[in-house]
């Protein structure tokens, strides 16, 4: 059991390491995963949750003001990006925000195409980033079901 | 939370800081939450601003910081700031998105204590609690400026917390700071800067036309600021603004000026002294009396010049707007400075006493003639005819925030106030150097507002010694500010005052 722990344990280990490298996480998400504490022990799936529904409402918002006969309204498109930047930045979600600032642009430029394709990337990442963070709290989940304890993974 | 609570609370601070967070971003609401709890604040949040504008109005005292964010529907994160810095004078930080620099330039000129970009990291909040005790610092200060407790006594738990803090973290002792604040309790209310601005803020927000006191008062929510109080302000902001526009269309009736002062010098017991020189730099403030906003009131111009009287006369003429309540030209016994020449043929000679004498007041007009007393005189009257609407028992200054704020009034009032002690050059000095600042205020409308602020503010620091109409001149500058602006060409006073060698722009 305790070898499966630590198999466990190195396979979370790894594939949080991965999420940073390939640059889904960065830094906030270590700060999230600093405030989890025993007192808060699903704080970051609390926050990761809100984040996705968040991020499921902007979406939305966003999609139907860009998908308007007649005029598009981009500022109001503008300022829901502005909202998911705000949130991505927070907890974390690196590729989201990113893309959010490029978004940002294309909203500024009045870019109609620029914004529906941007859109639908967001769409695309947080989907996956999603995914891959389910997996992560699997793999946790896993680990404490093994008896073992969920690593403190250090991102250098 | 009780008093005792709040004690215990001060002896942590700024361990159980009580926040209020707002944040239409869930996602960003908890974590700000939970950063917070980590600091060992006490948090509240909620995702509306109007939510916490209500909270925040329930109970004034129940938080000791606000942060915001800037981006919400049902309320601009800016107006929430101007809102809760009106009327709770609480500590708002900023949290935005926005990085861009004139966002964090809008969330200072609302009065944002400061901007913090998301992600908000952890530390930066750990110091959020400085803000708290600058601000209780403020308070107090303003506290101690503005008779009564306006700090203390109302004594919420919040506000003595803070101020306990304040006390702990100086390591002062509370009844030390009650007794001065006992000490300092004075019978009137002095219009310092901040709580002129506080006013110029509730006027804006209610609009000039709807002012009225109670409106006014409310928003202002200042502890030991009565109705009264703000209704005479009130008052004399009302006639400081007609007597600008007016001002503005009549230019340059100096008689008017000379009758202020005359006024003015009845008042003090000085004499009149109308001051011909008052042309000079008189169009420009006067189309008359009734121009003569911003001028302090005669006492403290009175007071300020006692030498005056002799090179006053210079053009002193009785005639012209006799704004005197009393007649002209009161005795000559009673006149120090001297409206007219003839009273005082001494004034010939004595006129560079006269231009010694400002200069010593003023520190560095004395170049200009007596003319350039004009203005003052001219100034004098405005304040006069402004601070006319109060009673002045004491004739030391009277407020004409108008006008002494422009002068410094702190310091002049402390000089005006010595009637007898005109000989004090030192005081003199200090005064001249505020009003000359001052002056130069005046004719620069971009600077007016600046001076009536400053100048408020020195009156602050003279709390003691000033009366209530220095309050008004306070908040008499702060509108005066604005018509000022609008009315007054910086060339035109520059131009007025020339002649008589003014020299305000020190």
């Amino acid at each position: 059991m305790d070898a499966h722990v630590a198999q466990l344990q190195m396979q979370y280990r790894n594939y949080i390491l991965s999420l940073y490298q390939q640059g889904f996480l960065d830094d906030q998400f270590t700060e999230l995963k600093s405030l989890q504490d025993d007192g808060s022990p699903d704080f970051v799936a609390e926050v990761l949750s809100l984040f996705f529904d968040d991020c499921v409402k902007l979406v939305g918002n966003m999609a139907r003001a860009l998908d308007q006969t007649g005029t598009v309204d981009f500022c109001q498109v503008g300022a829901n990006v502005h909202q998911l930047k705000g949130s991505s930045s927070s907890v974390g979600a690196k590729r989201v925000k990113g893309l959010c600032i490029n978004f940002k642009e294309l909203c500024e430029a009045k870019n109609y195409e620029g914004c529906v394709r941007c859109l639908q990337q967001v769409d695309v990442e947080y989907k996956t980033l999603k995914a891959k963070l389910q997996d992560m709290f699997n793999l946790e989940k896993q680990i404490v079901q093994a008896g073992g304890i969920v690593p403190q993974v250090d991102i250098n | 939370m009780t008093v005792e609570q709040g004690v215990q609370a001060v002896d942590q601070f700024p361990v159980g800081m009580r926040v209020l967070a707002v944040d239409d971003d869930q996602t960003c609401l908890l974590i700000l939450e939970t950063l917070l709890h980590r600091c060992q604040y006490h948090v509240t949040t909620t995702d509306k601003a109007q939510t916490a504008l209500e909270l925040l109005r329930e109970n004034k005292n129940k938080f000791d910081l606000v942060i915001s964010d800037v981006d919400m529907p049902d309320m601009d994160g800016f107006k929430l700031l101007e809102l809760v810095g009106l009327e709770m004078d609480l500590p708002v930080i900023m949290l935005s998105a926005h990085s861009d620099p004139k966002y964090v330039m809008k969330g200072v000129k609302h009065g944002a204590c400061d901007y913090l970009l998301k992600p908000v990291r952890i530390e930066e909040l750990k110091n959020i609690w400085q803000h708290v005790v600058r601000k209780s610092k403020l308070k107090k200060m303003k506290g101690i400026v503005t008779n009564g407790e306006s700090e203390g006594n109302s004594d919420q738990n919040g506000v003595r917390a803070n101020r306990k803090r304040k006390d702990q973290l100086e390591e002062k002792d509370e009844e030390e700071q009650e007794q001065e604040r006992g000490n300092d309790k004075k019978p009137r209310v002095i219009w310092t800067r901040e709580l002129h601005n506080k006013f110029l803020a509730a006027v804006d927000h209610v609009g000039i036309k709807n002012a009225v006191p109670k409106k006014i008062l409310d928003l202002m929510n200042v502890d030991n600021l009565t109705r009264e109080n703000v209704a005479s302000h009130l008052q004399k902001f009302r006639l400081a603004l007609k007597k600008i526009t007016n001002e503005a269309k009549q230019q340059a009736n100096m008689a008017a000026a000379n009758s202020h002062f005359m006024q003015m010098s009845s008042l003090k017991g000085f004499g009149s002294f109308h001051h011909s020189p008052i042309p000079l730099g008189s169009s420009q403030f006067h189309g008359g009396a009734a121009t003569m906003r911003h001028y302090p009131s005669n006492r403290t111009f009175a007071g300020m010049f006692p030498h005056v009287s002799s090179s006053l006369p210079r053009n002193l003429h009785n005639d012209g707007g006799h704004m005197l309540q009393g007649t002209p030209f009161p005795p000559l016994e009673n006149l120090h400075i001297n409206s007219n020449n003839k009273a005082f043929p001494s004034f010939a000679s004595q006129q560079s006493s006269l231009l010694v004498a400002p200069s010593m007041v003023l520190e560095g007009h004395q170049q200009s003639t007596s003319p350039s007393f004009s203005p003052h005189l001219e100034i004098n009257k405005r304040l006069e005819d402004w601070s006319n609407n109060i009673p002045q028992s004491n004739v030391h200054s009277e407020p004409d925030a108008l006008g002494w704020n422009m002068f410094g009034n702190s310091t002049n009032q402390t000089y005006f106030c010595r009637d007898t002690d005109f000989g004090s050059s030192s005081a003199a000095q200090a005064d001249s150097l505020q009003m000359k600042q001052q002056h130069e205020n005046i004719f620069s409308p971009m600077t007016v507002a600046q001076l009536l602020r400053s100048s408020s503010a020195n009156e602050g620091l003279f709390m003691g010694q000033q009366k209530l109409e220095n309050g008004f001149m306070a908040s008499d500058a702060g509108s005066l500010d604005d018509i000022v602006n609008s009315m007054m060409t910086q060339e035109q006073s520059q131009a007025e005052f020339s002649e008589g060698d003014w020299v305000w722009v020190a």
